[in-house]
Protein backbone atom coordinates (compact mmCIF):
# COMPACT_ATOMS: atom_id res chain seq x y z
CA UNK A 1 0.00 0.00 0.00
CA UNK A 2 1.43 3.55 -1.19
CA UNK A 3 1.86 5.77 2.26
CA UNK A 4 0.38 8.59 2.40
CA UNK A 5 2.46 12.47 1.88
CA UNK A 6 2.74 13.63 5.85
CA UNK A 7 5.42 15.77 5.36
CA UNK A 8 5.73 18.94 3.64
CA UNK A 9 8.97 18.51 2.05
CA UNK A 10 7.81 14.98 1.15
CA UNK A 11 7.77 14.68 -2.86
CA UNK A 12 8.77 18.24 -2.89
CA UNK A 13 12.01 19.09 -4.46
CA UNK A 14 12.09 22.86 -3.58
CA UNK A 15 10.60 22.70 -0.13
CA UNK A 16 13.63 20.05 0.30
CA UNK A 17 15.96 22.22 -1.05
CA UNK A 18 14.87 24.78 0.87
CA UNK A 19 15.20 23.61 4.18
CA UNK A 20 18.32 21.51 3.48
CA UNK A 21 20.12 24.92 2.83
CA UNK A 22 20.86 26.17 6.21
CA UNK A 23 21.81 22.11 6.86
CA UNK A 24 24.54 22.96 4.02
CA UNK A 25 26.17 25.72 6.07
CA UNK A 26 25.54 23.62 8.75
CA UNK A 27 27.23 21.25 7.56
CA UNK A 28 30.36 23.41 5.42
CA UNK A 29 31.01 24.93 9.13
CA UNK A 30 31.09 21.35 11.29
CA UNK A 31 32.85 19.06 8.90
CA UNK A 32 35.72 22.08 7.92
CA UNK A 33 35.96 24.16 11.36
CA UNK A 34 34.96 26.98 9.08
CA UNK A 35 38.18 26.48 6.69
CA UNK A 36 38.33 23.98 4.68
CA UNK A 37 41.50 22.26 4.15
CA UNK A 38 42.33 21.94 0.51
CA UNK A 39 45.81 21.46 0.73
CA UNK A 40 46.00 18.64 -1.18
CA UNK A 41 43.67 16.65 -3.97
CA UNK A 42 42.90 13.75 -1.20
CA UNK A 43 42.03 16.17 1.50
CA UNK A 44 39.99 18.32 -1.30
CA UNK A 45 38.06 14.74 -2.75
CA UNK A 46 37.72 13.78 1.31
CA UNK A 47 35.98 17.12 2.23
CA UNK A 48 34.03 17.07 -1.06
CA UNK A 49 32.99 13.70 -1.07
CA UNK A 50 31.82 13.78 2.74
CA UNK A 51 30.58 17.12 2.10
CA UNK A 52 28.43 15.66 -0.76
CA UNK A 53 27.24 12.40 1.43
CA UNK A 54 26.30 14.27 4.08
CA UNK A 55 23.72 16.77 1.86
CA UNK A 56 22.89 14.13 0.28
CA UNK A 57 21.85 12.13 3.08
CA UNK A 58 19.66 15.02 4.81
CA UNK A 59 18.00 15.57 1.49
CA UNK A 60 16.63 12.40 1.06
CA UNK A 61 15.30 12.32 4.65
CA UNK A 62 13.13 15.62 3.78
CA UNK A 63 12.89 14.24 0.53
CA UNK A 64 11.68 10.89 0.36
CA UNK A 65 10.09 11.51 3.90
CA UNK A 66 11.99 8.20 5.33
CA UNK A 67 13.78 8.73 8.61
CA UNK A 68 15.76 5.65 9.35
CA UNK A 69 17.09 4.28 5.80
CA UNK A 70 19.91 7.30 4.99
CA UNK A 71 19.92 7.82 8.66
CA UNK A 72 21.46 3.96 9.23
CA UNK A 73 23.51 5.02 6.41
CA UNK A 74 25.35 7.65 8.19
CA UNK A 75 25.48 6.10 11.48
CA UNK A 76 27.02 2.74 10.36
CA UNK A 77 29.47 4.77 8.56
CA UNK A 78 29.86 6.85 11.46
CA UNK A 79 30.99 3.54 13.63
CA UNK A 80 33.11 2.12 10.95
CA UNK A 81 34.98 5.74 10.13
CA UNK A 82 35.23 6.02 13.88
CA UNK A 83 36.91 2.78 14.41
CA UNK A 84 39.07 3.28 11.48
CA UNK A 85 40.42 6.02 12.56
CA UNK A 86 40.82 5.40 16.35
CA UNK A 87 42.64 2.23 15.74
CA UNK A 88 45.23 3.81 12.98
CA UNK A 89 45.55 6.88 15.56
CA UNK A 90 46.44 4.23 18.18
CA UNK A 91 48.76 1.87 16.23
CA UNK A 92 50.68 5.25 15.30
CA UNK A 93 50.97 6.28 19.43
CA UNK A 94 51.13 3.26 20.51
CA UNK A 95 51.84 0.61 18.19
CA UNK A 96 49.20 -1.89 18.61
CA UNK A 97 45.64 -1.50 19.50
CA UNK A 98 46.22 -2.23 23.45
CA UNK A 99 47.33 -0.62 26.17
CA UNK A 100 49.88 -1.36 28.86
CA UNK A 101 50.25 -0.39 32.46
CA UNK A 102 52.31 2.83 31.39
CA UNK A 103 48.86 4.10 29.69
CA UNK A 104 46.92 3.80 33.09
CA UNK A 105 49.83 4.79 35.33
CA UNK A 106 49.66 8.03 33.01
CA UNK A 107 46.27 8.18 33.22
CA UNK A 108 45.92 8.37 29.29
CA UNK A 109 42.98 6.19 28.34
CA UNK A 110 40.74 7.97 26.34
CA UNK A 111 37.02 8.62 28.48
CA UNK A 112 33.86 7.26 26.33
CA UNK A 113 30.13 8.34 27.27
CA UNK A 114 29.26 4.98 28.60
CA UNK A 115 31.95 5.18 31.41
CA UNK A 116 29.63 8.29 32.38
CA UNK A 117 26.91 5.05 33.78
CA UNK A 118 30.06 3.61 36.62
CA UNK A 119 31.56 7.24 37.81
CA UNK A 120 28.81 8.88 39.00
CA UNK A 121 27.65 7.23 42.30
CA UNK A 122 31.76 7.12 43.50
CA UNK A 123 32.02 10.89 42.56
CA UNK A 124 29.28 11.68 45.26
CA UNK A 125 30.89 9.44 47.60
CA UNK A 126 34.88 9.59 47.04
CA UNK A 127 34.40 13.30 45.32
CA UNK A 128 36.36 11.99 42.60
CA UNK A 129 36.07 10.18 39.00
CA UNK A 130 37.30 6.26 39.15
CA UNK A 131 38.61 6.21 35.74
CA UNK A 132 42.73 6.39 34.23
CA UNK A 133 41.84 9.31 31.98
CA UNK A 134 43.01 13.28 31.80
CA UNK A 135 40.21 15.32 33.56
CA UNK A 136 41.15 18.04 31.19
CA UNK A 137 43.58 18.26 27.59
CA UNK A 138 44.36 15.48 25.53
CA UNK A 139 42.01 13.13 23.27
CA UNK A 140 38.56 12.34 24.98
CA UNK A 141 39.67 14.33 28.26
CA UNK A 142 36.87 13.17 30.94
CA UNK A 143 35.50 17.18 31.16
CA UNK A 144 35.15 17.52 27.11
CA UNK A 145 33.26 14.10 26.96
CA UNK A 146 30.84 14.84 30.03
CA UNK A 147 29.65 17.82 28.78
CA UNK A 148 28.69 16.18 25.28
CA UNK A 149 26.94 13.78 27.33
CA UNK A 150 24.64 16.52 28.88
CA UNK A 151 24.37 18.92 26.04
CA UNK A 152 23.09 15.62 23.71
CA UNK A 153 21.23 13.94 26.66
CA UNK A 154 19.12 17.41 27.23
CA UNK A 155 19.01 17.81 23.13
CA UNK A 156 18.21 14.09 22.15
CA UNK A 157 17.70 12.14 25.11
CA UNK A 158 18.54 8.76 24.08
CA UNK A 159 18.41 9.86 20.06
CA UNK A 160 21.95 9.98 20.68
CA UNK A 161 21.85 6.03 20.58
CA UNK A 162 20.97 6.33 17.12
CA UNK A 163 22.06 10.09 15.62
CA UNK A 164 25.56 9.92 17.50
CA UNK A 165 26.92 7.03 19.18
CA UNK A 166 30.01 5.71 17.48
CA UNK A 167 29.44 2.17 18.53
CA UNK A 168 25.71 2.05 17.90
CA UNK A 169 26.32 1.63 14.09
CA UNK A 170 27.98 -2.01 14.60
CA UNK A 171 24.70 -3.43 15.77
CA UNK A 172 22.80 -1.08 13.59
CA UNK A 173 24.93 -2.56 10.46
CA UNK A 174 24.41 -6.24 11.39
CA UNK A 175 20.85 -6.21 12.49
CA UNK A 176 20.31 -5.75 8.63
CA UNK A 177 22.10 -8.39 7.19
CA UNK A 178 19.48 -10.82 7.43
CA UNK A 179 15.98 -9.38 5.62
CA UNK A 180 13.99 -11.67 7.31
CA UNK A 181 15.34 -12.31 10.74
CA UNK A 182 15.09 -16.44 12.24
CA UNK A 183 14.72 -15.16 15.73
CA UNK A 184 11.20 -13.13 15.27
CA UNK A 185 9.58 -13.65 19.02
CA UNK A 186 11.88 -11.75 21.54
CA UNK A 187 9.87 -11.28 24.66
CA UNK A 188 9.83 -7.30 25.03
CA UNK A 189 10.59 -7.72 28.90
CA UNK A 190 14.36 -8.02 27.55
CA UNK A 191 13.91 -4.29 27.16
CA UNK A 192 14.73 -3.27 30.37
CA UNK A 193 17.54 -5.73 30.69
CA UNK A 194 19.72 -2.73 29.85
CA UNK A 195 18.50 -1.13 33.34
CA UNK A 196 19.24 -3.99 34.85
CA UNK A 197 23.18 -3.63 33.75
CA UNK A 198 22.89 -0.29 34.66
CA UNK A 199 21.94 -1.00 38.04
CA UNK A 200 24.94 -4.16 38.95
CA UNK A 201 27.55 -1.99 37.45
CA UNK A 202 27.08 1.43 39.07
CA UNK A 203 26.68 -0.64 42.45
CA UNK A 204 29.66 -2.53 41.28
CA UNK A 205 31.60 0.48 40.31
CA UNK A 206 30.61 1.99 43.87
CA UNK A 207 31.79 -0.76 45.73
CA UNK A 208 34.89 -1.58 44.01
CA UNK A 209 35.73 1.44 42.73
CA UNK A 210 36.56 0.27 39.27
CA UNK A 211 34.72 0.84 35.92
CA UNK A 212 33.98 -2.56 35.62
CA UNK A 213 31.92 -2.31 32.65
CA UNK A 214 35.15 -0.80 30.67
CA UNK A 215 37.30 -3.50 32.79
CA UNK A 216 35.51 -6.32 31.75
CA UNK A 217 32.55 -6.07 29.78
CA UNK A 218 32.64 -3.51 27.40
CA UNK A 219 32.18 -5.30 23.88
CA UNK A 220 33.55 -2.60 22.12
CA UNK A 221 36.76 -2.70 23.08
CA UNK A 222 37.21 -4.77 19.73
CA UNK A 223 37.15 -2.18 17.85
CA UNK A 224 38.87 0.25 19.96
CA UNK A 225 41.74 -0.10 22.66
CA UNK A 226 41.88 -3.31 25.09
CA UNK A 227 44.66 -4.17 27.60
CA UNK A 228 47.49 -6.07 26.55
CA UNK A 229 47.55 -9.51 27.91
CA UNK A 230 50.43 -9.62 30.23
CA UNK A 231 48.34 -11.86 33.28
CA UNK A 232 45.79 -15.10 33.08
CA UNK A 233 43.50 -12.39 34.43
CA UNK A 234 43.73 -9.85 31.18
CA UNK A 235 43.24 -13.11 29.05
CA UNK A 236 39.71 -14.14 30.72
CA UNK A 237 38.71 -10.31 30.36
CA UNK A 238 39.91 -10.81 26.38
CA UNK A 239 38.16 -13.79 26.25
CA UNK A 240 34.44 -12.05 27.73
CA UNK A 241 34.38 -8.71 25.99
CA UNK A 242 35.66 -10.52 22.16
CA UNK A 243 32.46 -13.36 23.49
CA UNK A 244 30.06 -10.29 24.01
CA UNK A 245 31.08 -8.95 20.52
CA UNK A 246 30.35 -11.78 18.42
CA UNK A 247 27.35 -12.90 20.16
CA UNK A 248 25.93 -9.31 21.12
CA UNK A 249 27.06 -7.09 18.52
CA UNK A 250 27.26 -9.85 15.39
CA UNK A 251 25.57 -12.82 16.39
CA UNK A 252 22.16 -12.26 17.78
CA UNK A 253 21.72 -8.62 15.98
CA UNK A 254 21.67 -10.72 12.70
CA UNK A 255 19.54 -13.65 13.58
CA UNK A 256 16.77 -11.15 15.38
CA UNK A 257 17.13 -7.91 13.21
CA UNK A 258 17.17 -6.06 16.58
CA UNK A 259 20.00 -4.06 17.93
CA UNK A 260 20.31 -6.57 21.06
CA UNK A 261 23.39 -5.09 22.44
CA UNK A 262 22.19 -1.47 22.41
CA UNK A 263 18.53 -2.43 23.68
CA UNK A 264 19.47 -5.20 26.25
CA UNK A 265 23.37 -4.62 27.70
CA UNK A 266 24.13 -0.72 26.84
CA UNK A 267 24.37 0.76 30.52
CA UNK A 268 24.61 4.13 28.77
CA UNK A 269 21.47 3.32 26.79
CA UNK A 270 19.65 2.52 30.09
CA UNK A 271 20.88 6.13 31.40
CA UNK A 272 19.77 8.31 28.54
CA UNK A 273 16.06 6.54 28.47
CA UNK A 274 16.01 8.51 31.83
CA UNK A 275 16.64 11.78 29.99
CA UNK A 276 14.24 11.17 27.20
CA UNK A 277 11.44 12.04 29.83
CA UNK A 278 13.03 15.51 29.63
CA UNK A 279 13.77 15.94 26.29
CA UNK A 280 11.58 17.96 23.91
CA UNK A 281 11.10 14.91 21.51
CA UNK A 282 9.63 11.68 21.62
CA UNK A 283 7.61 9.55 19.11
CA UNK A 284 3.63 9.34 19.32
CA UNK A 285 0.81 6.82 17.30
CA UNK A 286 -1.80 7.63 16.61
CA UNK A 287 -4.69 5.15 17.49
CA UNK A 288 -7.48 6.62 14.93
CA UNK A 289 -4.69 5.91 12.06
CA UNK A 290 -3.11 2.89 13.24
CA UNK A 291 -4.28 -0.59 11.67
CA UNK A 292 -2.34 -2.89 14.60
CA UNK A 293 -0.89 -4.39 11.78
CA UNK A 294 1.77 -4.74 14.09
CA UNK A 295 4.37 -3.66 11.59
CA UNK A 296 6.10 -1.31 13.93
CA UNK A 297 6.63 -3.67 16.92
CA UNK A 298 8.42 -6.01 14.71
CA UNK A 299 10.34 -3.50 13.01
CA UNK A 300 11.53 -1.54 16.40
CA UNK A 301 14.94 -2.19 16.45
CA UNK A 302 15.05 -1.96 20.55
CA UNK A 303 12.07 -3.88 21.19
CA UNK A 304 10.75 -0.09 22.40
CA UNK A 305 7.40 -1.04 21.02
CA UNK A 306 4.35 -3.11 21.65
CA UNK A 307 1.16 -4.39 21.57
CA UNK A 308 0.34 -2.08 24.90
CA UNK A 309 2.34 0.51 23.82
CA UNK A 310 0.32 0.90 20.43
CA UNK A 311 -2.57 1.26 23.03
CA UNK A 312 -0.95 3.72 24.79
CA UNK A 313 -0.24 5.75 22.22
CA UNK A 314 3.83 5.91 22.43
CA UNK A 315 6.79 3.76 22.96
CA UNK A 316 8.32 3.11 25.87
CA UNK A 317 11.31 5.38 27.75
CA UNK A 318 13.99 3.02 25.87
CA UNK A 319 12.93 4.49 22.33
CA UNK A 320 16.36 5.71 20.47
CA UNK A 321 14.18 7.90 17.92
CA UNK A 322 15.70 5.82 15.22
CA UNK A 323 12.44 6.57 13.07
CA UNK A 324 12.43 2.78 11.84
CA UNK A 325 8.84 2.12 12.65
CA UNK A 326 8.17 5.66 11.67
CA UNK A 327 9.41 4.72 7.82
CA UNK A 328 7.80 0.96 8.24
CA UNK A 329 3.66 2.34 8.96
CA UNK A 330 2.11 2.34 5.94
CA UNK A 331 -0.35 4.10 7.77
CA UNK A 332 1.21 7.23 8.09
CA UNK A 333 -0.20 6.35 12.18
CA UNK A 334 3.50 6.95 13.97
CA UNK A 335 5.21 10.68 13.99
CA UNK A 336 8.05 12.32 15.69
CA UNK A 337 6.48 14.79 18.38
CA UNK A 338 7.17 17.49 20.21
CA UNK A 339 5.87 16.83 24.23
CA UNK A 340 3.26 19.47 24.96
CA UNK A 341 2.37 19.93 21.54
CA UNK A 342 -1.00 18.30 20.25
CA UNK A 343 -0.37 14.91 18.67
CA UNK A 344 -2.57 14.81 15.74
CA UNK A 345 -0.98 17.96 13.86
CA UNK A 346 2.36 19.85 13.09
CA UNK A 347 4.07 16.80 12.00
CA UNK A 348 6.13 18.51 9.40
CA UNK A 349 7.06 20.81 11.87
CA UNK A 350 7.76 18.36 14.96
CA UNK A 351 9.97 15.90 12.27
CA UNK A 352 12.05 19.14 11.17
CA UNK A 353 12.82 20.56 14.60
CA UNK A 354 13.68 16.91 15.53
CA UNK A 355 15.75 16.72 12.25
CA UNK A 356 17.88 19.52 12.60
CA UNK A 357 19.54 18.60 15.98
CA UNK A 358 19.91 14.96 16.05
CA UNK A 359 21.71 14.87 11.93
CA UNK A 360 23.64 17.68 13.32
CA UNK A 361 24.61 15.61 15.70
CA UNK A 362 25.85 12.97 13.10
CA UNK A 363 27.56 15.64 11.21
CA UNK A 364 29.65 16.16 14.13
CA UNK A 365 30.85 13.10 14.95
CA UNK A 366 31.31 12.26 11.61
CA UNK A 367 32.18 14.94 9.57
CA UNK A 368 36.13 14.25 11.26
CA UNK A 369 36.41 10.44 11.35
CA UNK A 370 34.92 10.37 7.55
CA UNK A 371 37.43 12.50 5.67
CA UNK A 372 40.31 11.04 7.58
CA UNK A 373 39.45 7.99 7.21
CA UNK A 374 39.09 8.64 3.08
CA UNK A 375 42.85 9.86 2.81
CA UNK A 376 43.58 6.82 5.04
CA UNK A 377 41.80 4.77 2.29
CA UNK A 378 43.96 6.63 -0.22
CA UNK A 379 46.82 5.96 1.53
CA UNK A 380 46.33 1.75 1.52
CA UNK A 381 45.63 1.93 -2.09
CA UNK A 382 48.78 4.01 -3.02
CA UNK A 383 51.45 2.92 -0.13
CA UNK A 384 49.63 -0.82 0.60
CA UNK A 385 49.65 0.48 4.33
CA UNK A 386 47.45 2.69 6.49
CA UNK A 387 50.35 3.98 9.17
CA UNK B 1 -3.51 27.19 28.88
CA UNK B 2 -2.84 24.33 25.99
CA UNK B 3 -1.74 27.30 23.61
CA UNK B 4 0.72 28.60 26.51
CA UNK B 5 2.18 24.89 27.26
CA UNK B 6 2.61 24.32 23.43
CA UNK B 7 4.60 27.89 22.79
CA UNK B 8 6.78 26.43 25.56
CA UNK B 9 7.22 22.99 24.27
CA UNK B 10 8.24 24.85 20.70
CA UNK B 11 10.36 26.80 22.59
CA UNK B 12 12.35 24.07 24.13
CA UNK B 13 12.65 22.36 20.89
CA UNK B 14 14.37 25.23 19.15
CA UNK B 15 16.78 25.41 22.39
CA UNK B 16 17.35 21.55 21.71
CA UNK B 17 18.42 22.53 18.46
CA UNK B 18 20.62 25.43 19.96
CA UNK B 19 22.44 23.08 22.52
CA UNK B 20 23.90 20.76 20.50
CA UNK B 21 25.75 23.50 18.44
CA UNK B 22 26.65 25.13 21.53
CA UNK B 23 28.03 21.73 23.02
CA UNK B 24 30.43 21.52 20.68
CA UNK B 25 31.37 25.07 19.67
CA UNK B 26 31.85 25.66 23.72
CA UNK B 27 33.34 22.67 24.92
CA UNK B 28 36.50 23.90 25.77
CA UNK B 29 35.56 26.75 27.71
CA UNK B 30 32.39 24.61 29.09
CA UNK B 31 34.76 21.71 29.90
CA UNK B 32 37.18 24.12 31.49
CA UNK B 33 34.53 25.10 33.99
CA UNK B 34 33.58 21.80 34.57
CA UNK B 35 37.32 20.53 35.02
CA UNK B 36 36.98 23.55 38.28
CA UNK B 37 34.30 21.40 40.41
CA UNK B 38 35.36 19.84 43.26
CA UNK B 39 34.72 16.35 42.07
CA UNK B 40 36.49 16.33 38.73
CA UNK B 41 39.51 14.52 40.00
CA UNK B 42 41.28 11.51 39.50
CA UNK B 43 40.91 9.26 42.30
CA UNK B 44 44.26 8.24 44.01
CA UNK B 45 44.04 4.59 43.11
CA UNK B 46 44.31 5.56 39.32
CA UNK B 47 46.40 9.02 39.63
CA UNK B 48 48.54 7.76 42.66
CA UNK B 49 48.19 9.79 45.21
CA UNK B 50 49.41 13.35 46.50
CA UNK B 51 53.07 13.93 46.59
CA UNK B 52 54.30 13.98 49.87
CA UNK B 53 57.75 14.24 48.88
CA UNK B 54 60.53 14.74 46.85
CA UNK B 55 64.15 14.35 46.55
CA UNK B 56 67.33 14.15 44.72
CA UNK B 57 69.35 10.55 44.92
CA UNK B 58 72.53 9.40 42.77
CA UNK B 59 71.40 11.67 39.82
CA UNK B 60 67.38 10.28 39.87
CA UNK B 61 64.36 12.54 41.11
CA UNK B 62 62.75 10.40 43.71
CA UNK B 63 59.06 11.26 44.59
CA UNK B 64 57.28 9.21 47.12
CA UNK B 65 53.30 9.73 46.78
CA UNK B 66 50.77 9.45 49.53
CA UNK B 67 50.09 5.71 50.55
CA UNK B 68 46.17 4.97 48.46
CA UNK B 69 43.87 3.20 51.00
CA UNK B 70 40.84 1.90 49.38
CA UNK B 71 38.24 -0.61 50.13
CA UNK B 72 34.67 -1.11 49.35
CA UNK B 73 33.19 2.52 49.55
CA UNK B 74 35.27 3.88 52.21
CA UNK B 75 38.75 3.61 52.91
CA UNK B 76 39.89 0.30 54.19
CA UNK B 77 42.62 -1.76 55.05
CA UNK B 78 45.09 -2.22 52.01
CA UNK B 79 46.39 0.02 49.48
CA UNK B 80 49.42 0.91 47.87
CA UNK B 81 52.66 3.81 47.57
CA UNK B 82 53.58 5.03 44.38
CA UNK B 83 57.03 5.68 44.32
CA UNK B 84 58.41 7.84 41.19
CA UNK B 85 62.44 7.87 39.56
CA UNK B 86 63.09 10.42 37.37
CA UNK B 87 65.82 11.35 35.27
CA UNK B 88 66.72 14.18 33.14
CA UNK B 89 68.32 12.45 30.43
CA UNK B 90 67.74 8.86 30.40
CA UNK B 91 66.87 6.36 33.02
CA UNK B 92 69.91 3.74 34.05
CA UNK B 93 70.00 0.69 33.22
CA UNK B 94 69.11 -0.03 37.31
CA UNK B 95 67.76 1.66 40.07
CA UNK B 96 68.34 0.45 43.54
CA UNK B 97 66.75 3.08 46.34
CA UNK B 98 65.78 2.23 50.04
CA UNK B 99 62.32 3.77 50.39
CA UNK B 100 60.83 5.52 53.80
CA UNK B 101 56.91 6.50 52.81
CA UNK B 102 56.15 6.62 56.78
CA UNK B 103 58.64 9.32 57.31
CA UNK B 104 59.92 7.40 60.29
CA UNK B 105 63.51 8.00 59.18
CA UNK B 106 63.60 3.84 59.44
CA UNK B 107 63.84 2.50 55.58
CA UNK B 108 60.15 0.48 54.85
CA UNK B 109 61.55 -1.09 51.60
CA UNK B 110 64.18 -1.50 49.27
CA UNK B 111 63.78 -1.87 45.44
CA UNK B 112 65.93 -3.25 43.02
CA UNK B 113 64.45 -2.08 39.25
CA UNK B 114 66.67 -3.72 36.08
CA UNK B 115 64.59 -0.74 33.81
CA UNK B 116 65.93 -3.32 30.37
CA UNK B 117 63.75 -5.99 31.62
CA UNK B 118 61.10 -4.40 34.48
CA UNK B 119 62.46 -7.10 36.60
CA UNK B 120 61.57 -5.50 40.25
CA UNK B 121 62.73 -7.12 43.39
CA UNK B 122 61.33 -5.62 46.56
CA UNK B 123 62.94 -6.15 50.60
CA UNK B 124 60.75 -6.05 52.57
CA UNK B 125 61.75 -3.79 55.90
CA UNK B 126 58.18 -3.06 57.55
CA UNK B 127 55.49 -5.46 58.25
CA UNK B 128 53.02 -3.49 56.49
CA UNK B 129 54.80 -4.02 53.06
CA UNK B 130 53.65 -6.48 51.05
CA UNK B 131 54.45 -6.95 47.32
CA UNK B 132 55.30 -5.12 44.02
CA UNK B 133 51.88 -4.33 42.62
CA UNK B 134 52.98 -2.35 38.61
CA UNK B 135 56.77 -1.20 38.17
CA UNK B 136 56.48 0.03 34.83
CA UNK B 137 58.66 2.37 32.89
CA UNK B 138 56.04 6.05 31.92
CA UNK B 139 57.87 8.42 29.69
CA UNK B 140 61.47 9.21 31.36
CA UNK B 141 60.31 8.12 34.19
CA UNK B 142 60.29 4.72 36.35
CA UNK B 143 56.94 3.90 38.18
CA UNK B 144 56.25 1.41 41.18
CA UNK B 145 53.62 0.24 43.50
CA UNK B 146 54.13 -1.24 46.26
CA UNK B 147 51.00 -2.85 47.95
CA UNK B 148 50.77 -1.54 51.74
CA UNK B 149 48.62 -2.78 54.99
CA UNK B 150 47.21 -0.21 57.10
Amino acid sequence: MKKNTVYATEGSVWKSLLLTFPMVLLILLFISGGKPDLTSTDKAFAFLFTFVFLVFLFFQILYTGKTDKYRAIGFIALSLFFALTFIVNLVRARGSMTFSEETLLACEIPFCHIVTTMIIIPAVLTNSIIFPGSIIGGFASIASMLVIVVGVSLALGRGFCSWGCFYGGWDDATSRIMRKPKIKKINPVFRWMSFAVLLIIAITAAISLNPVYCDWLCPFKTVTEFEKVTSFTVLMKTVVFLSLFIGLVIILPVLTGKRIQCATFCPMGALLSFTNKINAFDVRISKDQCSNCEKCTNTCPTLSLNTPDLEAGKPSITCMKCGKCIDACSKSAIHYHIRGTPPDRNFSWARNLFLFPSFMLLVIFLGGPMQTGIMLLFKLIKTGSLL
Amino acid sequence: MKKFIAIQAYLWAIACFLIIPVTFISNDSLASQLAKLPFMKIHPRYSGGEINRSYLSGGLQVTVNKPVYWSRIASGSSGFVQVAFSAIDSLPVTIHENIDFDFDDKTDFNVLIDTKTGTTLLKQQNLKVRSVDVSSRVKNNWIIRVNIEE
